[in-house]
């Protein structure tokens, strides 16, 4: 019972990160049709930044308690600017181009960020040497679980929960679902595409560097976790069917669980198991489990 | 296969019935080509021309009802199988390779009739075969001098010609034009007209399909019109028929154009 | 009738041209470096890989961001062969390669070819992510992350296991691969040059106008798969006596991206441009490398502004500007 529940809170904290650069990848896929595979360097760059800020201000006595607060607000603080500098600076340049293309400027955008990291960062791997400890574990059933994981969690819902009140009850949401179904539809309302485009971009990287910024306090940044996590969050929205905000968060419990039971049953089957399952939801449901849109 | 009329069915549809949610585009269609036969689908607007042709060349599947090519039921066989078995059309809007030349374009429908599409290791251009049978359809249809133009660079009125002209390269027995000469300036249509029968007897098509909006053109090159409204057949017969069948004319070509039909009609039996 | 001729001497220069830079490359070891014709030997390997890459992608329009899959596969086969199975025999290599990896195509290729696009591209991604996690879990299998040992293979049944290392690879080795890339290359030609070059090019430029024109669109996608799939065996196995050692990062995504790179660096619409784009990424490499460990970011840099200033790659750039001075004339 004990590791039953162990192996579900560590899949569900896992899911809750890969959730949030699944939905940056899918939200930046829905309006401009771009899979952006450097939505998992900007996990990276929030998860190094997220350590640096809260590192900083523990030396000049800020209450460790609070952490989370700094944590948070670099995430975002990151995001704002990292995400408008890239939208505006390259991005801009391919949206009337072959897809081919616009997969290639992320794939070189990944290689200069990935070495932008360890050109600030350093190579060896960093960490906050365990201040998630602060807030305790708590006894869940007879299963251990770090509070701080607890918060993630609550974290990532929340963020879901206003990512799903933006898309339905915001002009912006509409605007972002009448694109998603139709490139043209937003040029036809006479909406400002271009400004769409910039703020689409940035609440993707957004997810992505707030999300690297929350994970790190329970782990470690190492160089390549990026890269690593692309291919996950990749598999996420698959499996959930590119595009759907549903899709994401159903595929990212489905991926994070499935990751922390190979973990602790068969640790060779880990990425294996989520493969096959990716190319099985490929070869029989290519639109995913949610996915409106057609192949 | 030879009917009462001494004819040989080529081509049959019976009850074709195809709805797109609660909208029917196709509702109850029936009709026969016959070898030898120019037929032409007329209709307004939303009368299911379009879905009809694409009913008969297997690319979409009809909810009900057979379509049966010489003697072989086709419905949703797929446009390969289908242009194998000898039917080929063209496209209302134009359908091109826009980075091949002409000659390469119509190369493509020749080797595919060839069957040479899977030979890895031989020359294109050293195939006489298959550049002179490009050469030829270029030639009946006036392309000759523009073969190393790009697809892409052509006017528009080419174009559609080379469209044409691909589905032609074929050499298939039954041909569907959907719209050969929409597009294109009315001075020239008749011209397409000519080009079209002439190749096609070159050729040796054995029937043409085709829809069109012009109802000079649908009048003076058709052997039978198949009236189309709301997805049903309105009428079916000779041209000289359908001319002076008033309730066909009036729905095909509006309220305004029928009247002057008519009127003058009836001025010259006064 | 004008632009007939110019093709004519256009192509009258081009195979001496041809001819004369394959013979610079066959006599590098005579007048370079033994690192250098080692560069040029790594070369070769990727240049047969992209080569095969650049039918899938730049014939059919298919982009695999899980091509590198098969060149493990012919790196792998390599490393069985020579360290498992102690049958250290070059051509018993390529074969062996091209018939696992061919066969291993036709059972991915006869999935992925049913899709296009971003789909295409995130399938076979897919499935090079699921052989490099195989390479890594089946340790006992594959050595895991360490990887297997190459040993020297035999060349046409010779063993020159006396040589040493460098001295065979920049010399008996290097002649061996030359020729090996002169065939392919020469293959590669005939095939797009044939019927069915044509037809795959006809599917590329428009798939619905080509099915009506009753081209199989899904068979020649497929055996497109083939084939490219076994040319990055080939050179999967060329590289890895050259490397001495293979392991599981050799399918890795980001892999599969750098093939990508060299066919759009080169300019994949060309049927050289993947040779040029291999030559000059692996130079470039080498040179950058040895200014600065950030190489990835100038790489990353190069990429992103030829995707958005020369998308027809250095081949496109040359082309355009043969163009223009030819107008000009």
């Amino acid at each position: 019972m004990e590791t039953i529940l162990n192996i579900l809170f560590s899949g569900v904290f896992h899911a809750s990160t890969l959730f949030l650069v699944a939905a940056g990848l899918q939200v930046v896929f829905g309006v401009q049709k771009v899979f952006n595979l450097a939505c998992g360097t900007f996990y990276g760059l929030g998860a190094y930044f997220g350590i640096t800020v809260v590192k900083c201000l523990v030396e000049h006595n800020f209450p460790k308690a609070l952490f989370i607060v700094p944590l948070i607000a670099a995430g975002l603080a990151l995001g704002l600017v990292v995400g408008p500098i890239i939208e505006r600076g390259l991005m801009k340049f391919v949206y009337d181009r072959d897809e081919t293309f616009q997969l290639l400027l992320t794939f070189g955008l990944v290689m200069m960020l990935e070495d932008v990291i360890k050109f600030i960062w350093g190579t060896s791997p960093q960490s906050m040497g365990g201040i998630d400890m602060v807030y305790g574990q708590l006894n869940v059933l007879g299963a251990t679980v770090p509070v701080y994981n607890l918060v993630v969690i609550l974290c990532s819902l929340i963020i879901a929960g206003l990512i799903s009140w933006l898309l339905m009850n915001t002009r912006f949401g509409r605007i972002i679902r009448a694109t998603a179904d139709k490139r043209e539809m937003g040029e036809a309302l006479g909406i400002n595409m271009k400004v769409v485009y910039l703020k689409v971009f940035t609440l993707g990287t957004v997810l992505g560097t707030l999300g690297g910024a929350l994970v790190v306090p329970a782990g470690a940044a190492v160089s390549e976790m990026g890269m690593d996590l692309i291919v996950l969050a990749f598999a996420v929205v698959v499996i959930g069917g590119l595009g759907s905000m549903k899709g994401a968060f159903v595929g990212a419990l489905i991926v994070g669980v499935l990751k922390s039971l190979a973990i602790s049953t068969y640790p060779e089957m880990e990425m294996l198991t989520i493969y096959i399952i990716v190319i099985a939801v490929l070869v029989i449901k290519p639109q995913g489990l949610f996915g409106g849109s057609r192949v | 296969m030879t009917n009462e009329e001494g004819k040989t069915a080529i081509l049959s549809a019976t009850d074709v019935r195809k709805w797109y949610g609660g909208f029917h585009a196709l509702d109850g269609v029936s009709f026969t080509i016959n070898e030898g036969e120019f037929v032409s689908i007329i209709g307004p607007n939303g009368a299911g021309k379009t879905t009809l042709i694409n009913v008969l060349t297997g690319l979409v599947a009809p909810n009900t009802g057979t379509v049966v090519f010489k003697g072989r039921d086709i419905s949703g066989i797929g446009p390969e199988k289908l242009s194998r078995m000898g039917m080929a059309r063209s496209f209302q809007l134009v359908n091109v390779f826009p980075n091949f030349s002409v000659l390469e374009f119509l190369m493509v429908a020749v080797v595919s009739r060839l069957g040479k599409g899977t030979r890895l290791f031989s020359s294109l251009l050293r195939d006489k075969q298959i550049t002179d049978g490009a050469m030829e359809v270029a030639h009946l249809f006036g392309l000759d001098a523009k073969k190393d133009m790009l697809a892409k660079n052509l006017p528009q009125g080419d174009k559609k010609m080379l469209d044409v002209a691909s589905a032609f390269a074929l050499h298939p027995e039954v041909i569907l034009l959907d719209e050969p000469t929409s597009g294109v300036s009315t001075s020239d249509k008749n011209k397409i007209m000519e080009t079209l029968v002439s190749a096609s007897k070159q050729i040796g098509i054995k029937s043409i399909l085709q829809v069109e909006h012009d109802m000079d053109l649908v009048f003076s090159y058709s052997d039978r019109v198949i009236a189309l409204q709301a997805g049903k057949i309105l009428a079916d017969s000779t041209p000289a028929l359908i001319e002076q069948d008033e309730e066909v004319v009036c729905t095909v070509m509006g309220k305004k154009e029928c009247f002057k039909i008519f009127s003058s009609l009836q001025n010259k039996e006064r | 009738m004008k632009n007939r001729q110019e093709i004519a001497r256009l192509k009258s220069l081009k195979l001496p041209l041809v001819i004369v830079i394959g013979l610079v490359l066959l006599c590098v070891p005579l007048f370079a470096g033994q690192f250098f014709s080692y560069l040029m030997l790594t070369f070769f390997a990727y240049a047969i890989t992209v080569i095969g890459f650049n039918l899938l992608f730049g014939y059919a329009g298919l982009l695999s961001f899980g091509h590198a899959l098969f060149m493990a596969v012919g790196a792998y086969t390599a490393a069985f062969l020579t360290s498992t199975f102690a049958l250290p025999y070059m051509e018993l290599i390529l074969v062996a390669a091209v018939i696992v990896s061919a066969i291993l195509a036709a059972l991915i290729g006869a999935l992925c070819v049913r899709y296009i696009k971003i789909y295409f591209a995130m399938l076979t991604l897919a499935f090079g992510m699921l052989f490099y996690t195989f390479l890594l879990k089946f340790y006992y299998l594959t050595g895991g992350d360490e990887g297997m040992r190459v040993l020297r293979p035999y060349l046409l049944g010779i063993d020159f296991s006396g040589t040493p290392k460098m001295q065979f690879l920049a010399g008996t080795y290097y002649i061996y691969a030359f020729v090996i890339l002169a065939i392919l290359t020469f293959v590669m030609w005939k095939i797009v040059s044939s019927p069915f070059g044509l037809c795959l090019k006809a599917i590329r430029d428009n798939p619905e106008k080509a099915e009506y024109l009753g081209v199989s669109v899904k068979k020649y996608r497929w055996y497109a798969f083939v084939i490219s799939a076994a040319y990055a065996a080939v050179g999967g196995a060329l590289l890895a006596p050259a490397v001495g050692q293979v392991d599981p990062g050799l399918t890795y995504w980001t892999q599969s991206g750098t093939l990508v790179f060299m066919s759009l660096l080169g300019g994949f619409d060309y049927f050289f441009g993947p040779l040029i784009g291999g030559i000059v990424y692996i130079l470039l490499q080498n040179s950058v490398m040895s200014l600065t460990s950030y190489w990835r970011f100038i790489f990353g840099a190069i990429l992103v502004f030829v995707v958005i200033v020369a998308p027809g790659g250095i081949a496109g750039v040359i082309g355009s500007l043969v163009k223009r001075r030819e107008r000009r004339d």
